[in-house]
């Protein structure tokens, strides 16, 4: 209903945290991004093609910016890059990014290792083909690629 | 590091030496400055000529770094701290790194052409250089010493026979500054005693990255910002006719819907709110199909009117270079081939479209945006409101990666027109359409090759000749220094501002078109078309630079049919270019790139394509090319990067499909300041390269660009890239450090179309290369 405020609560990076959005259809990308104040997902298309805004949803890689708040449910865990690791405790894969210097601009970073992180929970040790597969649907302009690749081999051979 | 957001200001609180209080425009997230020096601010910032314009020792002995260069992701801060902490002895931990801000940096132009570390940091070496003598000097005085009897180390002074006898950087000047002028007098340190400089340390940059903890242009937010959208004509000339406001009146959070001239916008409180007016606001626009058919560009091109003002003085008419004479040299040719090559038009593919944020109110200006010329966009933005530059700020924040002239500077005005309209700071975000529909494409380009061999199989006749447009519309010229104008902005002139642009000719879109070769007679022709905008011109479809500018497209040409000359005199592709090749820098290169390749000497085609060795329809080639030189200018030598790269493809004789499947980069940057940075860079160009030359062009009607999303602009993904890039980088701290970002990523293009005729001995003259054009040219070659 237009012009009604929605008040419900998401579970995000492990704390229930209250939203109040205009309308339900809203993508959940810019709920995180203006109301939770969380950037790791980043607007890049806005048509699920090219991965920057890969959140979790309940462990599993989603596009954020073409996933309506209504289709999630309360007891849904919502993870983003921030609750991933943090600067003090970072994930094994962000770790390795660091180790490989895997990045250059870093705009798609966010989506590398969301999409690795669900990989390497389903596949411990996962072959390059497993990881260019898992992968092939997230775009990098600056060309990092085998750098990419590298980091999620040393953070699944780091366990 | 810290994002720069959260850092320091007012720097500038009071103009030295005259005591007087500047009011800064109140920003809710500054903190008060720690070691803020107090340089004087002029009209373009502050003075180039004070070290404390450049750099400020804190009083906790951290040092801060302002510069004018804008880090695009290429690792550019680091290089530049290295260089500062080098030159200060002070570890790189405790340093850290001041964006643009025309309130507080020095103008340092464009960060563009990979001029950042090979030209830009020289300024800040020398301050640096100097800020360490006048700690010598300070010391010295309060020590009561020598000066020659003091070293520094680690941020500290003290005297080399009795190291306990010291003094820190912060207790000499810690939050006070040197008002001292940088007087060039100071020799910055040899390279032979550098310690900093030369090594890989880890990009400052990153570890933000890789914890979703840096700020980018997109993540910025100020206080009371409304976000607002555009809605662009459907068609490149078409005019708004009418306009129905009352076609969002249902739509919460609307606030306002802003027209000037035919840019048109809502801003909302919400983005999402914005995304969705946008998307219905009911605007009528004119027809409009000016464009040429895609299927005849090239030849539309080729028609297009030359641009005569534009030929600068070195290169009247376009001739780049005439030597010997041509016609002699073909009519004693024994043999004489000639070839056309064609690439399109391309996106810089930018993964996160531009962003800015305008703040217009009564008594300032303030703009947070990731251009690459921060003064010349200040002074663009400035003229279109009618403004004196002081009355506007630019602080510049990385964005998205851009390879060039993206949409960073046209948002910009998008932002200024919606904040103006409400009063309020505004944040306009484009969509992937608006990138791809509105930025500056680089440019299509038809060249001709004519070559003549003697009988001994060298190249006696070189006649090369194409047809360029300017690959330059940024908002700022690079001389005269300061001369923004909005004109050259797409977004300024939808908004109806019909003043001229910026005209810089075309000195970039002619790079490295002159041969590298020792050729006695050739002649070397650009035929400048102008520039190009989807609003104003002849063609109107937008151009401007992208990564290498038009080099890419020279060397692609030049190189591929270097190749092609190679071949028809039966001579290996890299024994021909050796045979013509005299630069010392060059030949290493090249040997150097083929050694680490294991070449192997014989001419192409493979005869072993297609291999036996590989399954089924696959055959495998290796194609050469190299690039850079250095040039005489006013009796100096002006080096550059010279780069050698071998490319190794499989290609499916069934599909067509090419598969990069190895590359081999040898370069010669001269000094290289950050091994891993470097490396990174070659990999990315390599991939890129790759991804434009197999994937990519720019679709459009005869009314619009059309590839507006990634389905219709594929690029290069994990499956395509290839098994390696091996870097080999020439040891040479001797010479001066030379440009990185672009060099290698020129070499791409015509070293996988040398090997594809490698592999199944057709010539590729049309980029992309496609599984149909495969297709085409190997049936040609059947039927021929």
């Amino acid at each position: 209903m237009p012009g009604v405020a929605l008040s419900r609560a998401l579970r995000v990076n492990g704390a229930a945290v209250p939203v109040a959005p205009d309308d339900p259809a809203t993508p959940l990308l810019y709920i995180l991004r203006n109301d939770l104040g969380l950037h790791g997902p980043k607007f890049g298309c806005g048509l699920g093609q090219c991965g920057a805004c890969t959140i979790h949803i309940n462990g599993k890689p989603v596009r954020s910016c073409v996933t309506p708040l209504e289709a999630v449910r309360d007891s849904d865990e919502i993870t983003t890059l921030e609750g991933l690791g943090t600067p003090e405790r970072p994930h094994p894969l962000q770790k390795a990014f660091i180790d490989e210097q895997a990045a250059q601009c870093g705009y798609c970073i966010n989506g590398m290792i969301m999409q690795a992180a669900a990989l390497l929970t389903r596949k411990s040790r996962p072959t390059v083909a497993d990881i260019k597969d898992a992968l092939g649907n997230n775009l990098c302009r600056c060309g990092t690629h085998l750098r990419i690749v590298r980091a999620i081999q040393r953070a699944a051979e780091a366990g | 590091m810290a994002p720069m957001l959260q850092d320091d200001l007012p720097r500038r609180a009071f103009l030295k030496g005259t005591g007087a209080l500047v009011v800064g425009f109140t920003l809710g997230w500054h903190r008060t400055a720690i070691g803020a020096a107090t340089p004087h601010l002029g009209p373009y910032g502050p003075a180039e000529d004070e070290i404390d314009s450049w750099l400020a020792i804190g009083e906790d002995g951290s040092v801060t770094l302002y510069t004018g260069c804008c880090e695009l992701g290429t690792g550019s801060t680091t290089g530049l701290l290295q260089i500062m902490a080098e030159e200060l002895d002070v570890a790189i931990t405790r340093t850290r790194l001041i964006s643009p801000d025309t309130d507080r940096t020095p103008d340092q132009f464009v960060s563009s052409g990979s001029r950042t570390i090979a030209y830009h940091a020289r300024p800040i070496r020398q301050a640096a250089a100097e800020a360490r003598q006048a700690l010598l000097d300070l010391a010295a005085e309060r020590l009561q010493v020598p000066v020659d009897q003091l070293v520094t180390d680690d941020g500290t002074v003290s005297l080399r026979e009795m190291p306990q006898r010291k003094l820190s950087y912060a207790e000499l000047v810690g939050g006070r500054g040197f008002d001292l002028k940088v007087t060039g007098k100071v020799r910055p340190k040899a390279p032979k005693d550098y310690k900093v400089v030369g090594t890989s340390v880890p990009r400052v940059d990153i570890p933000p990255k890789v914890m979703g903890t840096f700020t980018y242009m997109q993540d910025v937010k100020v206080p009371d910002m409304l976000h607002g959208r555009i809605i662009r004509p459907p068609a490149h000339g078409a005019s708004m006719i009418a306009l129905d406001d009352s076609s969002v009146a249902h739509i919460p959070g609307v606030v306002k819907v802003v027209r000037k001239n035919d840019l048109v916008g809502v801003v909302c409180r919400r983005e999402e709110q914005a995304i969705r007016a946008a998307q219905e606001l009911k605007v009528t626009w004119s027809e409009w199909s000016g464009l040429p058919d895609m299927k005849d560009i090239y030849g539309a091109i080729r028609d297009l009117p030359e641009f005569a003002a534009g030929y600068p003085k070195r290169s009247p008419g376009g001739v780049l270079e005439n030597i010997g004479d041509v016609d002699a040299g073909f009519s004693r040719a024994a043999k004489i081939i000639s070839a056309t090559y064609e690439a399109p038009f391309h996106h810089h593919g930018s993964i996160g479209p531009s962003c800015a944020i305008a703040d217009v109110r009564a008594d300032g200006v303030t703009i947070w945006s990731g251009t690459q010329t921060p003064y010349g966009l200040r002074e663009a933005a400035a003229k279109f409101l009618g403004l004196a530059n002081e009355k506007v700020r630019l602080i510049y924040v990385e964005a998205s990666g851009c390879y060039g002239q993206n949409g960073a500077d046209d948002v910009v005005i998008d932002a200024l027109v919606l904040s103006q309209a409400v009063g309020r700071p505004v944040r306009v975000q484009w969509s992937r359409a608006d990138e791809n529909g509105w930025e500056a494409y680089k440019a299509a380009r038809p060249t001709d090759m004519k070559g003549g061999l003697d009988a001994s199989g060298r190249v006696v006749a070189w006649d090369a000749r194409t047809f360029g447009m300017s690959g330059y519309s940024r908002p700022e010229y690079h001389e005269p220094r300061h001369g923004g104008e909005p004109g050259s902005l797409v977004t300024a002139q939808l908004a109806g501002w019909t003043k001229p642009g910026v005209e810089e000719g075309f000195s970039g879109a002619a790079g490295n078109f002159t041969p590298v070769y020792e050729i006695p007679n050739r002649r070397v022709v650009f035929k400048y078309l102008g520039a190009a905008s989807h609003r104003q011109g002849p063609l109107r479809m937008r151009v401007g630079s992208m990564r290498g500018v038009g080099s890419p497209d020279n060397i692609y040409a030049a190189e591929s049919f270097m190749d092609e000359l190679a071949a028809a005199a039966g001579v290996d592709a890299v024994e021909f270019r050796l045979r013509h090749l005299r630069n010392e820098r060059s030949i290493a290169v090249l040997k150097a790139a083929a050694e680490r390749a294991n070449w192997r000497t014989r001419p192409s085609p493979n005869p072993a394509s297609p291999n036996p060795a590989s399954p089924g329809d696959i055959a495998t080639g290796r194609g050469v090319a190299i690039l850079g030189q250095d040039r005489e200018d006013a009796g100096a030598v002006r080096r550059d990067t010279i780069v050698a790269g071998v490319f190794e493809v499989e290609v499916n004789r069934k599909t067509g499909a090419v598969r990069l499947t190895r590359a081999v980069i040898a370069q010669d940057c001269g000094l290289v300041v950050n091994p891993d940075a470097v490396r990174n860079q070659i990999e990315g160009g390599v991939i890129q390269g790759a991804s434009r030359a197999l994937f990519e062009e720019v679709t459009f009607d005869r009314s619009r660009v059309t590839s507006l999303d990634w389905a219709a602009y594929p690029i290069m993904g994990f499956r395509d890239i290839p098994y390696t890039v091996d870097v080999v980088l020439a040891d040479r701290p001797d010479l001066p450090p030379m440009r990185v970002g672009e060099p290698a990523s020129e070499s791409v293009w015509p070293g996988l179309a040398n090997a594809i005729y490698d592999a199944i001995g057709v010539r590729l003259r049309q980029m992309p290369f496609t599984p149909a054009r495969v297709l085409a040219a190997l049936q040609r070659q059947h039927a021929g």
